[in-house]
């Protein structure tokens, strides 16, 4: 069992910076959950928290049912992967590797099967005597998952692991470390800034911002039902646009008005509550900007403005869209997308509309 | 941008090297090969090589061996240097590795004080020091050993923490989940790593204990000769001095030195690389 349990904790630090504030969260037995955020959100702290390398300041740690506070880090059924992957220089790949087992007093024939079963799943058995300074960044990366998954723990931590490697090798890295969780049968936490890698590998995600978690979802629902603004814009490449809006409430319906023209917005009652005249932030996803006139709704505006930049992606383009001041990027499908300088008519997405309080700049639904 | 060498250029460069080299050294094959002449012709002609005349043999050496005692201050010199070289590697990079990683005001000002050590000239100190050392009951072969290390302390700590300050400290956190304790980290994962420069270190100050003369004189005095006050011992009363035996004994005296220090050389441009250079 590695459940692990985090009940308001809080690290501050003796000048008085706060750098994780009542952090609740529970993950389960052989869950992968991602903490995501930009830098500074609190996100490593809190796993070298859960790894021990950190003290907690306020607030009780459980492993299982097990309250870890005070347990040295070795003795918490962890192992971490660092992102500057912490080889230990001087010793072979085998003896990075097996270091740890040998810590554990583990019998020598069972320490050498373990690491050539490691080895095995990492494709690095003909590196076993190689030092590290003579390895690629992969091959590292590979050394530190092997010393990590040596020693079966029950969770494995994973701190920012993929940073230091250039963009193929990390989506090729990413799937081998989905694809690990799926055989080890271990709990995984893993911390990242990127937003891609958190959607693409977690079961769970966790958006933090300046030591606060703002969203702890599955990566679709995070996606489609953001809890505030920093999350909505967080979460999606490109982000989600943001417009200025004022609501109308005309005869029962609910109007956003954007500059001069006005957005249906969809059916519901609390947004029918709310004070006519109510400042709000309009969110739309760029790829619910709709540009193609054969899928615009009968009954909705036409707005129009002018493209800026644009930049094809191959099967798509981001339109970066200048409507009267207000910069819309727009995801748009590349035949029937318009040139740098035209002028281009879209509609927004009614049912993709998110709503947000412009003053709490929470979603509301 | 680097400029390409003109052969005129390298040959002059050759010119002064080959020049700087004789210059440095000149005064050990001047000894060496005095050694081998009869004292007679050290101090009439000490720069013309030996001849059929002036050629001793290893008279001087048979000598010199004789008057001074010389294994028996080979043997303290060693005993000292090995023992004082090892205690300074030891503890200072212990000291190094903690004043890096705890940062709070009590290791800043440590370290502090110990690069002040190394301004402070030995000749300021020299008295208090020997006073001291008498009270302490340091005037002998072991208590000698701990004031090299405070002496050799300085350097040491400033070259092992330039060089801890360079190793990323999540090496150290990976050994502490691998299992390691705090000691454990140090001799398993921390010394290992310093290798390069724990070898400097210990060049270093293995050449200056094995050759100073003034610490050991003044502290254990002549009761136990190192090889630098036996070979001094060897300018009698009156100002006579066998000079063939000297030259002889210096001859002695140098070579494990030299040796140690080929022997390690390789490291020492490594070791005051490691701390500079990242990567």
């Amino acid at each position: 069992m590695a459940s692990i349990t985090l009940k308001n904790v809080f690290k501050i630090y003796p000048d008085g910076f706060t750098a994780v504030n009542d952090l609740s969260l529970e993950i389960r037995d052989r869950e992968f959950v991602v903490l995501v955020g930009p830098s500074g959100c609190g996100k490593s702290t809190t796993l070298r928290m859960i790894a021990g390398l950190e003290e907690i300041s306020k607030g009780e740690l459980y492993i299982g049912d097990r309250l870890v506070n005070s347990i040295a880090p070795k003795d918490r059924d962890i192992a971490m992967v660092f992102q500057s992957y912490a080889l230990y220089p001087d010793k072979t790949v085998y003896k990075n590797i097996s270091f740890g087992l040998e810590r554990r007093k583990t019998p020598k024939d069972e320490i050498e099967k373990r690491v050539m079963q490691a080895a095995k799943i990492l494709d690095i058995e003909h590196l076993l005597n190689r030092k590290p300074r003579a390895l690629s960044g992969g091959q590292r990366q590979r050394v530190a998952l092997g010393r990590a998954i040596v020693r079966s723990p029950s969770v494995f931590l994973f701190d920012e692991p993929l940073s230091n490697l250039d963009a193929k090798l990390r989506t090729a890295m990413r799937s081998e470390i989905t694809k690990l969780h799926k055989n080890l049968d271990a709990t995984f936490i893993y911390v990242t800034h990127d937003q891609t890698e958190a959607m693409t590998m977690g079961d769970r995600i966790v958006v933090m911002r300046d030591g606060v978690v703002q969203q702890v979802a599955k990566p679709q629902e995070l996606y489609d039902a953001p809890r505030n603004m920093f999350v909505a814009g967080f979460i999606g490449s490109p982000q989600m646009n943001f417009v200025d809006a004022v609501l109308r409430n005309k005869n029962g319906r609910v109007f956003a008005a954007v500059k001069d023209d006005a957005v249906l917005l969809p059916e519901n009652e609390k947004f029918k509550a709310l004070p006519d005249g109510k400042k709000v932030k309009l969110g739309i996803r760029p790829e619910n900007i709709v540009t193609e006139k054969e899928r615009f709704a009968p009954d909705e505006p036409v707005l129009h403005g002018k493209v800026d930049i644009c930049e094809l992606m191959g099967s798509e383009v981001f339109l970066y869209i200048d409507c009267k001041g207000t910069r819309l990027t727009v995801r748009a499908p590349s035949y029937s997308a318009p040139k740098a300088d035209e002028e281009v008519f879209f509609q927004f997405d009614r049912n993709k509309l998110h709503l947000f309080d412009a003053e709490t700049e929470e979603v509301i639904r | 941008m680097t400029k390409t060498r003109t052969g005129l250029g390298h040959a002059l460069a050759y010119v002064i090297l080959i020049l700087m080299s004789v210059i440095f050294l000149a005064p050990v094959f001047i000894v060496l090969f005095n050694s081998f002449k009869s004292k007679l012709y050290i101090t009439s002609e000490p720069f013309r090589l030996p001849t059929a005349e002036t050629f001793a043999g290893l008279e001087n050496y048979f000598s010199g061996l004789a008057k001074t005692d010389f294994f028996s201050a080979f043997g303290r010199s060693l005993f000292i240097t090995v023992f004082s070289v090892a205690a300074i590697v030891l503890f200072t990079s212990m000291t190094a590795w903690y004043i890096t990683r705890v940062k709070n005001r009590f290791t800043s000002f440590l370290y502090y004080a110990f690069v002040f050590s190394m301004i402070v000239p030995f000749q300021m100190v020299m008295f208090t020091m020997v006073k001291t050392a008498n009270a302490l009951h340091l005037d002998n072969l072991w208590g000698i050993i701990v004031i090299y290390l405070g002496f050799g302390a300085g350097l040491s700590v400033f070259m092992f923490s330039g060089f801890v300050k360079s190793v990323p400290i999540e090496i150290e956190e990976a050994a502490m989940i691998d299992g390691c304790g705090p000691i454990r980290t140090f001799f398993l994962v921390v010394f290992p790593i310093m290798k390069p420069t724990a070898i400097t270190v210990a060049i270093l100050n293995a050449m200056w204990i094995w050759n100073d003369y003034l610490l050991p004189y003044l502290v254990i005095g002549t009761d136990y000769k190192t090889i630098p006050i036996a070979i001094q011992y060897l300018r009698g009363g009156y100002g006579s001095i066998d000079m063939g035996a000297m030259m002889a004994m210096l001859v002695l005296a140098i070579i494990p030195i030299v040796i140690f220090y080929l022997f390690c050389q390789k490291y020492i441009i490594k070791g005051v690389v490691a701390g500079a250079v990242k990567g």
